[in-house]
C-alpha cells in the first residue's frame, strides 16, 4: 500500500509528464489559453491514462514479455512478441480512446459536450503512449502499481497543464515584448516551472 | 467497391494487420541475433571493465572480438552461489538479475525465521577472473533503485574475499551530470583496496556525502548534488553483498585459518 | 496533365520552408513531445533528428500511396499503424547496429509514434497529395524539426557538460578543480533548460521574421 502511494506522489510531482518528460507538449502548448478547456483537457487525460495503462499493463503481462505466452501452453515460452509493443499499446489507445468516445455520448450527453472535444486529440498524445511505455520500462510488479502509476502521471499532467492556463490567463495583461509573445513566453514559463518543480526532486519516497 | 461499407473497412483491416505483422516479424527475426549480441557483449564488458581488464576497448578494431578474445582469456570460471554459500547448478552468465534483485528484497523485508529459507532460493553468480600473473578475482553483480530509476554495477574482490579490486557502475536514468556521475571511473575508482570485512562483520562500503574520512577502509566520498543516487549505492552494495556474505565469509576464513 | 520535373523549384520549397518559416517546432508548435528530453547530448539528438525524418518521409510516402484505399472510419489507426510499424523498424535497427545510442534514447523511440509531427503532416499534406511531393514534405519536416533539436542539444552539451559530441571543447585547465575560472552550467542538463532554450530561439527566430510575431 506505501508502495502504491509513493508512486502516486513521485509521478504526480517528481517524475512529472510535463515538467519532467515534456510528454505532451503539443496538447498543452495549444490548449492552455483559457483555465477551463484546460480543466476539461486535463481531466481526459486522467481518465485515459487510467483506462489504457492498466490495458496495457495487462496486454504487456500476458502477451508480450519474452516467454510469457506460457500460460496459455508451455508450448508456447520461447516466443518473443516484445518487438509489437509499440503497436499493440497504441492500437489498443486509439481503440480505446474511440470506445470511450462513443460511451460517453451515449450515456452521458453533459460529460460528452466538455470532454468529447478532447478524446480525438487524446489518441495522440506522447503522455498517454509514454504512460504505457514507461509502465513497461519501469516493471512495475502489480496492477496496483500500473494504476496508480496511470493515475498520479495524469494527475501531474492535470495540474501542469492547470497551473500554466491560470499564468497565462494572467499574462495577458502583462506587456511581453512582441516576438516572444504567445509560444515562445509560454515555453519559457513551462521551463520556470519546471525548475520550480525541481525542488520535490529531493524528497525521499 | 464503396470506401466506407462494413466489409472493405474489414477486409482493409485485416490486410493491414496481416502484412505489418509479417514485415515486423521478418524484422525482428533477421537483427534479433545482432540484438543479443549487443546485450551480451555490453554485459561482457561490465564484467571486464569491473577488473580493468577493459583498456583498450575503444581503441580496438572491433569491440565484440575485443570483448570476446579478453572475455575468454581472463574469465576462467563462474559458478552459481545461494544466499548461504553452498554451490547451486546453473550457468551464472544467464541469470537475470534484475530478478534476483526482487528476490532479494524479499529476503530483506522477510522475518528472520523466514530468512534462511529465502536465501536458499537466491541464485547468485560469481565469476573469476584470472589475471596474467595468477591472481584470482572474484566478480559479482551488485544492483539496486537509484533516484530515478535502476542502478546496478559489478564488483570485483581479491582471493582474500575482503578487498576490494575494481568497481564498475551503471544507471539507466540517474540526473546527468550529477547522479549519472556514478557510472565514471573518477567515482567507481575510489572503491578500489576498500574492504567490506571488518573481522566478521560485513560492513560493506558507504557513500559518504561530504567526503569519506581519510583513511576510512570502508567508505567513499559521495557525488556532490547526486545525494540520492549516493545512498542508492551504499544501499545496494550492503544488501546485494549482504546476500553473499556466507559466501565470502566461508572463503575468508579458510584463508585465514 | 503536364509531368513536373523531380526537383522542380516547388518540390525544394517544401522542402525548405519547414526549416525556417514553416518550421513544425517553433512556428507549428507541433512535435515537441518527445523530443527535448533527448538533447542532453548532441549524440542522441542527432540519432533522434535522423530517425524522425525518415520516420515522417516514409510515412508520409506510404500513406500517400494509400490515399485513396484508406476506408475513412478507421483513418487514424491505419495511419498510426503505418506510423507504428516504422518506427518500430526504426527501433529494432538502432538495437541492432547502434545499441549504445539505443539505450540513451530508451522510450523516446517508441515516442516519436506520437510526434504530432508524424499525424500532422500525414493529416495536413499525405492525404490529399501524390506520392513524391509527400515524402519531400516529409523529410523536410523531419529536417526542420531536426535541426531545431541538434541547436538545443549543441547548446546543452556545450555549456551543461563542456564537450561536442563527446570530445572536450572546453579546456581542462579553465575548470575551477584544476585551479581555473571555469564551471559547467547544471542548470543547462536539467530539463527545464530544454524548454527555455526553445523559448529563446523562438525569440530570436521571430525578431527576425517579424511576419511569425502572435498578437
Amino acid at each position: 500500500m506505501e508502495n502504491i502511494i509513493s508512486i502516486f506522489v513521485k509521478s504526480v510531482f517528481i517524475d512529472n509528464m510535463i515538467f519532467a518528460f515534456f510528454l505532451g507538449m503539443c496538447s498543452f502548448i495549444a490548449v492552455s489559453k483559457t483555465v477551463k478547456t484546460a480543466v476539461g483537457l486535463g481531466i481526459a487525460v486522467i481518465f485515459v491514462l487510467g483506462i489504457t495503462l492498466p490495458v496495457n499493463y495487462l496486454l504487456n503481462k500476458y502477451l508480450l514479455t519474452p516467454g510469457c505466452l506460457a500460460w496459455i501452453s508451455p508450448g508456447l515460452a520461447d516466443v518473443d512478441l516484445s518487438f509489437l509493443s509499440f503497436i499493440i499499446f497504441i492500437a489498443v489507445i486509439a481503440s480505446i480512446t474511440q470506445l470511450v468516445e462513443m460511451v460517453v455520448e451515449k450515456f452521458a450527453p453533459a460529460l460528452y459536450s466538455s470532454l468529447g472535444i478532447f478524446l480525438p486529440l487524446i489518441a495522440v498524445n506522447c503522455a498517454i503512449l509514454g504512460g504505457s511505455l514507461f509502465m513497461q520500462e519501469r516493471g512495475y510488479a502489480n496492477l496496483g502499481e500500473a494504476v496508480s502509476f496511470a493515475l498520479g502521471s495524469g494527475t501531474g499532467w492535470f495540474l501542469a497543464i492547470v497551473g500554466i492556463a491560470a499564468i497565462r490567463e494572467k499574462l495577458k495583461y502583462s506587456n511581453v515584448p512582441a516576438p516572444l509573445r504567445g509560444v515562445g513566453i509560454t515555453f519559457i514559463i513551462t521551463g520556470l516551472m519546471g525548475i520550480a518543480f525541481m525542488c520535490f526532486m529531493g524528497i525521499k519516497l | 467497391m464503396n470506401r466506407n461499407s462494413n466489409t472493405y473497412t474489414f477486409l482493409y483491416a485485416t490486410i493491414l494487420v496481416v502484412v505489418v505483422a509479417a514485415a515486423l516479424s521478418v524484422a525482428a527475426l533477421g537483427l534479433k541475433g545482432p540484438q543479443e549480441k549487443n546485450i551480451e557483449i555490453e554485459k561482457k564488458l561490465s564484467i571486464l571493465s569491473s577488473v580493468g581488464k577493459d583498456r583498450g576497448v575503444k581503441e580496438a578494431a572491433s569491440k565484440n572480438d575485443f570483448v570476446e578474445t579478453a572475455y575468454g582469456k581472463y574469465i576462467v570460471e563462474s559458478f552459481v552461489v545461494d544466499g548461504n554459500g553452498n554451490r547451486k547448478e546453473g550457468d551464472a552468465f544467464r541469470i537475470d538479475i534484475a530478478e534476483e534483485y526482487n528476490k532479494i528484497k524479499a529476503v530483506i523485508t522477510a522475518k528472520e525465521e523466514d530468512k534462511q529459507s529465502l536465501r536458499a532460493q537466491l541464485t547468485l553468480p560469481v565469476f573469476v577472473c584470472k589475471e596474467d600473473d595468477g591472481a584470482v578475482k572474484y566478480i559479482i553483480p551488485v544492483r539496486g533503485v537509484g533516484l530515478w530509476g535502476p542502478i546496478w554495477g559489478y564488483l570485483s574482490l581479491n582471493d582474500d574475499f575482503n578487498t576490494i579490486f575494481g568497481a564498475v557502475f551503471d544507471h539507466k536514468g540517474e540526473t546527468p551530470g550529477l547522479g549519472a556521475e556514478i557510472a565514471t571511473k573518477a567515482f567507481s575508482g575510489q572503491f578500489t583496496g576498500k574492504k567490506i570485512f571488518d573481522g566478521e562483520v560485513l560492513t560493506a562500503v558507504k557513500v559518504v556525502k561530504g567526503g569519506a574520512p581519510k583513511g576510512d577502509l570502508h567508505a567513499v566520498d559521495a557525488i556532490s548534488g547526486g545525494t540520492i543516487t549516493s545512498n542508492s549505492v551504499t544501499d545496494m552494495l550492503r544488501d546485494c553483498l549482504e546476500q553473499y556474505k556466507a559466501f565470502f565469509l566461508n572463503g575468508k576464513l579458510k584463508i585465514e585459518n | 496533365m503536364e509531368k513536373e520535373p523531380m526537383f522542380s523549384a516547388k518540390i525544394l520549397k517544401l522542402f525548405t520552408d519547414p526549416i525556417n518559416k514553416g518550421n513544425p517546432i517553433t512556428v507549428l508548435i507541433l512535435g515537441i513531445c518527445s523530443a527535448l528530453a533527448v538533447t542532453v547530448k548532441l549524440e542522441p539528438a542527432l540519432v533522434m533528428a535522423v530517425s524522425v525524418t525518415i520516420v515522417t518521409g516514409f510515412a508520409s510516402f506510404i500513406v500517400s500511396i494509400l490515399r485513396n484505399t484508406i476506408p475513412n472510419r478507421i483513418r487514424i489507426i491505419v495511419q498510426l499503424v503505418v506510423v507504428a510499424a516504422l518506427v518500430i523498424l526504426v527501433d529494432q535497427i538502432l538495437r541492432a547496429y547502434a545499441y549504445d545510442v539505443s539505450k540513451q534514447l530508451s522510450v523516446f523511440v517508441g515516442l516519436i509514434i506520437t510526434n504530432c509531427i508524424i499525424m500532422g503532416r500525414i493529416e495536413a499534406f499525405a492525404l490529399g497529395n501524390k506520392p513524391w511531393p509527400s515524402l519531400v514534405d516529409g523529410l523536410g519536416n523531419g529536417a526542420g524539426y531536426g535541426l531545431i533539436l541538434v541547436i538545443v542539444a549543441f547548446f546543452r552539451e556545450l555549456l551543461g557538460s563542456g564537450t561536442v559530441l563527446g570530445f572536450q571543447v572546453v579546456p581542462e585547465s579553465w575548470y575551477m578543480k584544476n585551479g581555473g575560472f571555469y564551471e559547467n552550467n547544471g542548470l543547462m542538463i536539467l530539463p527545464p533548460m530544454a524548454l527555455i532554450i526553445v523559448g529563446l530561439i523562438i525569440w530570436i527566430q521571430r525578431s527576425f521574421n517579424k511576419q511569425l510575431i502572435e498578437k
